[in-house]
């Protein structure tokens, strides 16, 4: 008697198909970041009507006024926009150890025609000013960077050592 | 007499080789479903760059303010004009008390138009701000 030959079925196991579908979905939910809003942080300070002038001594203060073809003064002396950080960096360290209310202040004046762009990138070249000096003296200090510290010691830095103080003053034409 | 056991000719399983298109149809169906809270920006800009940037963590906070090249403002949904941006942040900041307003300012504007916006600002009490710009390479 012919014995009729069985066909070994050839299949690929699909059982598995959806744990692949499931780690899929997965990966991409813990992958996918929507749109981190990123830029530069500032303060505004609070309105008030009648505006009491302080004087600040001369030494205390870093005057950055741009105009509208976006030449930049930084206390009087010209420069360019890209030399802002440099020229603050040695300002900021030299008032580290100094008492909060003897910090530098940097002053910040534009005029009403200058460019967005150009104020962002005076902004940004003063924070850059501010972070590498933190980080130095953090590399000095703790041996590391300040990312790299602990939260209540950067908050020490941030607070008492190298807080960032600017001031935005208003364009010459708002004050007539 | 040799009895013979009764059993079933079927197979007896679970058919799971269309379990992945479940799958996929729950996950299609979800994608579909989901809207990603996001606004229609009515406006033209491009973010100027900067360096040294810092992320927003709490992205609950934040509200935004859209100033477009045609120097146009938008608030939320809708254009608005200066005169009114104060009323409507000073709603928002009633209901969120620490809001961060985010200003996609585009790259070409006036200061002039920024400095008004923080000085109304200012009177709204939203004191927290946050120049939005992408990050050089």
């Amino acid at each position: 008697m012919l014995k009729k030959r069985k066909i070994a079925e050839a299949a690929i196991p699909t059982s598995s198909m959806a744990d692949i579908a499931f780690l899929l979905l997965l990966f991409f939910l813990v992958a996918t970041v929507i749109d981190v809003d990123t830029g530069i942080g500032l303060t505004l300070p609070e309105f008030v009507e009648d505006i009491t002038t302080v004087e600040v001594p001369k030494d205390r203060m870093a005057a950055v006024l741009i105009n509208e073809n976006g030449d930049v003064l930084l206390d009087g002396k010209p420069i360019s926009v890209f030399q802002i950080k440099d020229n603050l960096k040695p300002r900021i360290i030299s008032k580290i150890e100094l008492p909060l209310n003897k910090k530098i202040i940097v002053s910040v004046k534009t005029d009403r025609k200058t460019n967005y762009n150009t104020y962002i990138q005076a902004l940004d070249q003063i924070k850059q000013a501010y972070f590498e000096v933190r980080d130095e003296f953090s590399n000095q200090t703790y041996g590391v960077k300040f990312s790299k510290l602990d939260q209540e010691v950067q908050n020490e830095i941030t607070k008492e050592k190298i807080p960032i103080i600017i001031s935005l003053a208003e364009p010459e034409s708002v004050k007539k | 007499m040799k009895f013979q056991k009764r059993r079933a000719n079927t197979k007896q399983e679970i058919p799971t080789a269309s379990m992945p298109d479940i799958v996929f149809m729950l996950l299609l169906f979800f994608m579909v479903t989901t809207t990603l809270r996001e606004v229609d920006v009515l406006v033209d800009f491009r973010l100027p760059e900067a360096k040294a940037i810092e992320k927003i963590e709490n992205k609950r906070l934040i509200s935004y303010i859209w100033v477009g090249k045609d120097k146009r403002m938008q608030i939320n949904d809708s254009i608005v004009k200066l005169e009114d941006v104060q009323k409507v942040m000073y709603a928002k900041r009633q209901a969120l008390p620490n809001v961060i307003v985010s200003l996609r300012v585009d790259k070409g504007t006036d200061m002039g138009l920024v400095t008004d916006i923080q000085q109304e600002l200012r009177k709204a009490y939203c004191l927290r701000l946050n120049y939005s710009s992408t990050i050089k390479i």
